[in-house]
């Protein structure tokens, strides 16, 4: 298993703990923070978890552009995870303050800047995975239907 | 990898792509207002990002890698995969279009039931795949 596919699967992993202990903590009605931490949990388990999952088996799986190849740790792949990493946890710290600070100018580019990475990092994934996504090419004389 | 399972996997980036997007915006309308009217995009971020995101990618990759059957067609009929991939584009597509158009209910019905048909043919096309074929080497 390539080195940024254990990356995405631990951080996952990480993100999964702590969505499933916002989730206690909101039940517990002398901490709970009512509606705050939602968006937080959400996004810690649908992206932080689950999406960060399929991404890092997605790289590691997924057929290579070229056969044979040893499994290399692409620049985009890199920039997936870092970007995605560091703009969750700018938004995990800011999110739940912003009804605090609201239209303050550091909390504004705080959470601009984690925007911005978070939507980078899937354009970088994209463009990771997009070329690796296509149908098996058919050798001369072999049947269609064994493609795939 | 079959071409039903390329679209779709293609597809689910394109709207992860869409989905985040509007989430970043949605995230910056909340520290400083962009436009009142941003907040009818939050339905829209949710469907995207499971049903044209989540759903579709793990169906994508279950057509193209679950176990291929011995004879016949490897994955079912061909067009059924198609149909599967048509109908769940046309579902996300109409379930977009009708948070966006509230005036049009309709849209949403059609678009669950466009859902509804294309995760059956889909789970008719998956369930004989899912087997072993580890008694057959015994």
């Amino acid at each position: 298993m390539p080195r940024i596919t254990r990356l995405f699967i631990k951080s996952g992993m990480i993100y999964f703990l702590a969505g499933i202990l916002l989730a206690l903590i909101a039940e517990l009605p002398d901490v709970s923070t009512g509606a705050l931490l939602l968006p937080v949990y959400w996004h810690m388990i649908v992206i932080g978890w689950i999406t960060q999952v399929i991404m890092g088996v997605s790289i590691w799986m997924f057929p290579r552009k070229k056969r044979g190849k040893r499994k290399e740790e692409t620049f985009a792949a890199n920039a997936a995870f870092w970007c995605l990493n560091i703009g969750l946890v700018l938004r995990f710290l800011a999110e739940p303050f912003l009804p605090f600070y609201f239209n303050e100018s550091w909390i504004v580019l705080v959470i601009v800047l984690s925007s911005f990475l978070q939507i980078a990092a899937i354009g970088f994934y994209t463009a990771e995975i997009w070329p690796r996504v296509r149908p098996r090419p058919t050798r001369k004389g072999q049947p269609k239907k064994a493609k795939g | 990898m079959p071409e039903q399972s390329v679209w779709m996997i293609r597809l689910s980036m394109i709207y992860l792509l869409i989905a985040i997007t509007i989430g970043g915006v949605l995230l910056i309308h909340k520290s400083t207002p962009l436009h009142p009217g941003v907040w009818a995009l939050l339905p829209v971020h949710f469907e995207l990002a499971i049903w044209g995101w989540l759903v579709q990618f793990v169906m994508g990759t279950a057509y193209w890698m679950f176990p291929r059957h011995l004879t016949g067609e490897a994955r079912g009929a061909d067009a059924r995969g198609w149909i599967v991939f048509l109908l769940f584009n046309a579902g996300v597509l109409l379930l977009v279009g009708g948070h966006l158009l509230a005036t049009l209910p309709i849209l949403r019905v059609l678009a669950r039931g466009s859902l509804l048909i294309s995760i059956l043919l889909f789970i008719t096309l998956m369930w004989n795949r899912v087997v072993t074929y580890r008694d057959l080497h015994d």
